[in-house]
Formats: structure tokens, sequence, C-alpha cells
């Protein structure tokens, strides 16, 4: 029973770092980022690249954030920036980005699966029960992940203009704010923490070229719900991770792998505009 | 019914007799392509005629995409489950009873079922009225993940991750099946660009251009796209069956999503909204991935994956947009004159039992119409009613609820209480285009037409619900009721017939908007600010036209505008609509010259009147 509660709060508190960056990218530019999966992969990478270096296992996120910042920046100054009226076609064209990125990893790092160590083994005992305490961190990770945004969106300037922006970007524009450079900025942090949740998982699962895949369609899912919402991204992480875990623990796990992708689009056809004001 | 007579207007040559427009066109290029799948065995070796009856198969998968995609505006990533649908069927089929005739027949029926009926689930879940584009791809991406992870928990019914191999399947040679998949794909060629250049085709193009105004001019669009769902859906489950059929082997990749989305990468490469694009897009990138993906492993995906996003960064239109763009630049400058229409058309003129010119039925009535945004009212208990042959102006303050009580006469989801009563009947929670076949016709405040469809087409469209149009060919004749045609003859768009509406100018969009609606031939007419950015001369045609109608056809029309002026010149009554509630309602000189509007529209805010009289 224990463990199950954790297991739901570990699942959702995963969910949510994966999907965060995704969610950012959508509520600011109004884009589907189909490029997050590859994003999740780079970080995997330089996760496993600070892991070979010796780093300390604490700058492995921060590298991949950097790394996948950096990318990202490019891919929308290079692509992205020109698909801002075709909503339909930037996410054929970061799927195609994608699909770039996916190879010339594969070029780079090889076919295989590779496996990077958890910083932190073992378990701890919580009210009787052995848990894992790297899943344990994932909730302080995604807790942090929370704060900082929320930090960064509501204490600092350029939160003042991406909240501009995503209320009504013409008359943000009209005001003086240069929307252009919100965009960029926000694709940037999208894809750095993209490649942030991937540092962090990888540890839980194996390293291979096509690893944000599977990823993908589930944080798709879940920022669609949400309506591009931190809170209600929360939200719909506990509500649906829960369900997910509920499945696959009492039913099978295959259903379990199929829950959110149903239960999403079920929710969004009786509210399609997501659930950011319910 | 058509009065031929009255076809004055000749736009170029007549129609070459005998011989069908379409017939010439699909037929040339199907004679060359026969050839091609005739000589192919005598030229091509083994290992590329093997490679090629892949490739044509999943050419046909990739023509439903595009159909889809490129014609309809539905991007989707799900064809691949269809595809997996049918090649399953038969990999099931043959494995659980043998190979056999009736076990052939019975599995292309399992096929065709399965995908037609899991196609009208997923259409009737993807389009309803009101849905988004973006959520139908959702359901797109939802559907091949769905269907892998039934096969792979189906164990050894399925094949699980591994698929089904070592069935008996049809006794062919690979010439036969290479001459069976190219004639299917130029089959399908064939078909599908016959009816999508005909009259019902290109209601595909309007949906995509614009689906509300669709609705609006009574099309049902989300059935539409359901059964189109159903039919690209049995195709692709086909193309499977071919495939397996020929291949012996049925895997979960045949309808996973990573397939899917390489479907409309072959789309897009070759072309969006160009058949022949589509299946030039399949046949390279299968062949080209067959041949280099042994010797360049990574780097062709990642030519692939490269040529993907400059062709959707810049060539949305693919290579044989690209192309085509091409060849029209070409003609321009060498000076060749430009291809106006792909075929004339000729006016003409629908009779119509005259009206009686004494009809004043009730056609519009309002019954404590309310319209609430969470705590916000924006209407409050409004009631009115109108007859034929008036023409009421609603007028008020930006912010009174106009557009808002005409949104909620036209679509029956828009009130939240009251009743509304079109030409006698109550339009309960009724669709836009239900309410449209009651009788209604809605005007857009900002030009509503079909950008990338041409006048002629334009106003056919609006003739769909009244006269079922051909599935295979573009008729010469356009037959419009008297007004509407008297619309398109008074502003000029008679000459204009084919060419784009994206290329008219803001009044011409106007009236051809106009001229569609009058095409439905409503009792009711509902104008948002019909004359907002029109030239003066524009505004005084259209004062003619609209005190016409009201005349001859004894046509209700609503009216919402600013102009007071031009207000007092056509109406017979007029509404004044103030903070959601009706707050005058009579004759034009009893309204102009009351205090309230002048108190109103000068802000000034003594106590209202309305609401002392209400």
């Amino acid at each position: 029973m224990i463990t199950l509660v954790l297991d739901i709060i570990t699942t959702a508190a995963i969910l949510f770092i994966v999907s965060a960056g995704l969610l950012i990218v959508f509520g600011v530019m109004k884009i589907i980022n189909f490029a997050h999966a590859a994003f999740i992969t780079i970080g995997a990478y330089a996760g496993l690249g600070a892991s070979r270096l010796g780093l300390s296992p604490v700058l492995a996120p921060a590298l991949a954030f950097l790394a996948g910042g950096l990318i990202g920046v490019a891919a929308e100054r290079v692509v992205v920036r020109r698909l801002y009226g075709r909503p339909l076609d930037a996410i054929l064209a970061t799927w195609g980005l994608s699909i770039v990125i996916g190879q010339l990893v594969t070029l780079a790092f090889g076919r295989e699966v590779q496996f990077v160590p958890a910083p932190v083994s073992g378990t701890v005992m919580i009210l009787g029960e052995d848990y894992s305490s790297y899943r344990l961190l994932m909730v302080l990770a995604a807790i942090v992940i929370a704060a900082l945004f929320t930090g960064l969106l509501n204490g600092t300037r350029l939160g003042l203009s991406t909240r501009a922006v995503i209320m009504n970007e013409t008359l943000a524009q009209g005001l003086g704010i240069d929307s252009t450079r919100v965009r960029l900025i926000t694709f940037g942090i999208g894809c750095g923490l993209a490649a942030t949740a991937g540092a962090l998982i990888t540890p839980l699962a194996s390293v291979d070229p096509n690893m944000g895949l599977s990823w993908l369609i589930g944080a798709f899912m879940l920022v669609m719900i949400s309506g591009g919402s931190l809170l209600t991204l929360g939200l719909s992480c506990i509500v649906l991770g829960g369900l997910q875990v509920l499945a696959s623990t009492f039913i099978s796990p295959i259903l379990g792998g199929l829950t959110i992708a149903v239960l999403a689009a079920v929710a969004l056809r009786l509210r399609p505009e997501g659930f950011a004001r319910a | 019914m058509r009065d031929r007579g009255s076809a004055l207007r000749s736009m170029a040559s007549v129609p070459q007799p005998g011989m069908p427009n379409w017939l010439i066109r699909a037929g040339l290029p199907a004679l060359v392509g026969a050839a091609l799948v005739v000589a192919g065995p005598w030229i091509l070796d083994t290992y590329m005629l093997n490679i090629l009856v892949r490739a044509l198969f999943v050419a046909i998968a990739a023509l439903t995409v595009d159909v889809l995609w490129g014609f309809s505006g539905t991007l989707t990533f799900g064809q691949s489950a269809f595809f997996g649908i049918g090649a399953y069927a038969l990999a099931i089929g043959f494995t659980q009873f043998g190979f056999g005739p009736w076990q052939a027949l019975l599995s292309l029926a399992a096929a065709v079922g399965m995908a037609a009926a899991v196609a009208g689930f997923v259409g009737w879940l993807s389009f309803y009225p009101g849905s988004t584009p973006l959520y139908a791809s959702v359901i797109s991406l939802v559907l091949p993940i769905i269907l892998v992870q039934i096969l792979y928990s189906g164990g050894s019914f399925t094949g699980s991750s591994s698929g089904l191999v070592g069935f008996e399947s049809f006794d062919l040679s690979l010439e036969g099946w290479f001459r069976l998949a190219g004639a299917t794909v130029i089959g399908a060629l064939v078909v599908a660009s016959v009816a999508l250049s005909s009259d019902a085709g290109r209601v595909l193009s309007a949906m995509r251009d614009n689906d509300e105004r669709c609705t609006y001019l009574g099309i049902d669009t989300s059935l539409v796209r359901i059964g189109l769902t159903v039919i690209t859906g049995v195709v692709a489950a086909l193309a499977g069956f071919g495939y397996v059929g020929f291949s012996g082997v049925a895997a979960p990749e045949n309808a996973g999503f990573v397939f899917g989305t390489q479907l409309v990468v072959m789309v897009a490469l070759g072309g969006r909204g160009s058949l022949i694009g589509a299946v030039v897009g399949a046949v390279v990138i299968e062949v080209a991935s067959a041949y280099l993906s042994s010797s360049l492993p990574f780097v062709w995906e990642l030519i692939v994956g490269v040529a993907f996003v400059v062709v959707i960064v810049v060539l949305p239109g693919g290579l044989f947009g690209s192309l085509r763009d091409a060849a029209t630049a070409l003609r321009g400058r060498i000076g060749a004159a430009p291809v106006l229409a792909l075929s004339p058309v000729t006016l003409a003129t629908l009779e119509r039992a005259a009206v009686a010119p004494d009809r004043n039925d009730v056609v519009v009535e309002a019954d404590g119409v309310s319209k609430h945004f969470g705590s916000l009212s924006v209407l409050s208990g409004v009631s009115f009613t109108a007859r034929q042959g008036e023409l009421v102006s609603i007028v008020g303050p930006n912010g009174a609820g106009k557009t808002t009580l005409i949104r909620c006469l036209a679509d029956g989801r828009e009130r939240s209480e009251g009743t509304v009563r079109i030409a006698g009947h109550a339009i309960a929670r009724l669709a836009p285009d239900r309410i449209v076949g009651l009788g209604l016709g809605r005007k857009f405040q900002a030009a509503s037409v079909f950008e990338t469809l041409s006048v002629a087409d334009c106003l056919r469209i609006a003739r769909v619900k009244s006269d079922p149009p051909s599935f295979v060919g573009a008729s010469p004749l356009l037959a419009l009721p008297a007004a509407a045609r008297a619309v398109v003859e008074s502003s000029g768009l008679a000459e204009r017939l084919g060419e784009q509406a994206r290329f008219l100018s803001h009044g011409l969009k106007q009236a051809l908007e106009l001229a569609m609606v009058l095409a439905l031939e409503p009792r009711v007419l509902l104008l948002d600010e019909p004359t907002a950015g029109l030239t003066r001369t524009e505004r005084q045609v259209f004062a003619g036209v609209l005190t016409e109608l009201v005349a001859r056809e004894r046509l209700c029309v609503l009216i919402i505008e600013h102009d007071l002026d031009f207000v007092r010149q056509i109406s017979s009554r007029i509404i004044l609509l103030h903070r959601g509630r009706v707050a005058l309602d009579g004759p034009v000189a009893d309204v102009v010259d009351d205090p309230l509007i002048r108190e109103i529209y000068t802000g000034n805010n003594r106590p209202q009147r309305g609401e002392v009289m209400s």
C-alpha cells in the first residue's frame, strides 16, 4: 500500500519533469515541440558523458540543460522561428528535427543501449517499506523545477514579458516587448528542461538514441490536457500518472502504458480546451 | 429546374463534345503509367521489382494521407494503423485457417470491416462540431500506439513483437505482383483524381480552407470528414493487405506510429495536395531507403530528416508543388495566356416559385434569449420577432451583445437560456448546418470565403445542399437563384468566375460571401456589419440589393450596423441593444429620434429607459 502510494507520487514527479519543457513551449509559443523527445535524448547522452568523465552527478542535469538549451536556441533561430503562423507545420518540422538529432546522436554515440549508474543508490525506509531513493529524489527535482519556473515567471522581468506574450502577443509587441526574443529564450528553456529531464531519468532507464520517443506521447497528452498551465500539469500528472500506476499494478502493464494516452484523448473530447480553467 | 435559356455569359470555349474533361486529364498519365507497369518486369531486376512492389503498396497508404492532409486539411499520423489492420487481417486469417479462396475472402472482409469500424469510431471521436484540427491529429497519434500495444499483447495470435511469418499466401509470380500493385496504384490515382476534381471533391478543399463557412452553408462537415476517414481507412487497410500478401510478413512496425510519420514525410516531400507527388514521394523514399540503408544506414535517414525539415519550412508544397509553381511562373515569364479556369463556367438562373408579395409570416422568434460567460452576462432576456419582408437593423454600442445575439440565432449551442424559432421551428441545440437547413443564412463580419477555390466553386459549394454535386465531373453550368445571380452580376464577379477567391478585393469578397449565402435561398438573412470597409459606392449598391431582396423575395433581414444614416435609409424597423437587453424596438422614425439613442451613443449614463420598460 505504501509502495503503491510512493509509486504514484514518484511516477507523477517523473512525468512532470519530462513534460515541463514541452508545456513551457506550448504555453508561450502555442506550438508543439515534437523534437522534445530528441532533446530528452540529448540530455541523457549529456548525463552519460558527465558520468564517463567522472564529473559530479549534480553537474549532469546542469550540463544537460546547457547542451539542450544551446541546441534548442539554434533550432529556434534556424527552423522554428519561420513556423509561428503554421502550428501543424511546426509539429512536422520539429518532428523532422527530432529525426535529424536522433541520427546525429546515433552517428556520434552508436546505436547500442548504454547505462548510467545512479548517483544515489540503494533504498530508504519509509513507513516500514524499502523504497528506491533515486525515485524519491525525483519528487524533489520536480518540486525544484516547478519552484524555479514559477519564480522565473513571476519574479523576473523576463517572466513579466513572457506572461504578457502569453496573454496578448500583439499588445505586448505594441508595448515594446521583443516577443521574438521571448520566444527564443522560451524555446531554449523548454529544450533545456527536456534535456535536464533526460539526464535525470537515465539512471532509472537505459540510454539509446530513441529513448526519448517513448516519453513523447505521454508528455504531449499531459500538456494538451493541462491546457498550458503549470498547476494543471502537476494535477494531470498526479491523476493520470496515478491511474497509470493503478492500471499497471492491478490490470496489466500493457494497459497501464496506454492509460495516459487513452484517458487524455477522451478527456480532450469532452473538454477540448484542456483543464487550465477548470 | 435549370433555366438554360438564360445562360448568358460563356467564359471561354465550350467543352469538347463527346469526351468528358476529366477523362482527358486522367487518361493520358494513366496510359503512361500502365505502359510502365507492363514493361517494368522486362527492364528491372528481381531485387528492384521486389522493392517496388512493397513501395507501391506503401504508396497507396501515402495517397490516403495526402487525401486527408493535403486535400481536407487533417494532418494524420494514424494511417499506419489502418495499413496494419489490413496487414494483420491477412496474416491472422491465413495463419489460423490456412490459405484458400474462402480464407482469402474472409480475411479481406475482416480487413475492410475492421478498418471501416475503427475508422468510423476514430472519425466520430475526432470530428464533432467545434473540433480542432489539432485534436484530430492527437487522436491519429494515439491510434497506432494503442494498436501496437494490442498486437504486442496478442501472444501467438498476433505473433507479439516478432509479428507473423510463415503462412502460405497467394501464389502469384513476382511479375504478377508488380503488375497487380502497379495497376492498383494507377487505379487509385485515377479514382482519387477524378473524385477530388469533381464538384463533390471540391467540398474537401472548401472544408480545408474554411470549415466554419462550410458549416454555415449547411454542410455537415463532421459527417463528411468521418466518411472520408472511413474511405481512406479502408483503402489503407487494403494496401496493408496487399503488402503482407506479397511479403508474407506482418510486423508491429507496419502498424506503428513511426511508420505513420514516415507516410507523412513521404507526402510532404512529394508534395501535399498533389496525388502524383504522394506516390512519387513514397516510391522514391522506399526504393532509396532499400538501397541506401545498408550502405549509408544513418546518413540516409539524416538526409531524409534534413530534407523533410527544409521542405516543411521553405517549400510547403513539396517537390510537385514547387514544380507547379515554377511552371506557372515560367508561363507568366514567357507571356503565355494564364489558365483561368480548368473548365469554363456558364451562369444560369434557377427558377423559383414566386413568393407571394404579401407574405409576412413570423420567421424569427427569440424569447428570453440569454448568454452568460461565467458570471458575466452578455445577453439577458432578449425577446423579439421578425417577419418576412422586414429589414430589421440591430444597433447598439460596442459590447451591447449584437454579434452574440446573431450567434445565438445561428447556432443552437450558443445561448445559455431562452428559445429561438426560425421559420416556425425551435432550434433547440442544433448545430449551425441544421439551422441553415431551416432557412437561415449568415454572413460573417469579416468576409469568409474559400480562399483557394475559384469564385465559381465558392458559389457551387453553397449549392451543395440543394443540388447534390457530381462525383465524377465538374459541371460547366453554375445555376444560382436569381438573387445570388443578381449580386454576382452587379458586383462584377461574373467576369472573374475562374479566379481564386484570395485574389479578390475586400469589397468583392464581401459580395461573394453575400452571393454564397443568398445561393442558399434563405428565408432569414443575418448580416454582421456587412458594409464595414466598403466604399461609398459599394455601400449604395449594397443598400439597393438589400431593399430589393426584402421587397421582391420577401426575405427577413437582420443586420448589425453602426452607421445610423445607412440604417435609416434601409431599415423597416430598428432594435436597439444596450447592455445585453433590448432597449428599444420600433419603426425607424421612432427609434432614431429617441433621446435614449443619443444618450447611449454619447455615453451619458442616466437611468436606462429600456431597463424600466422590461
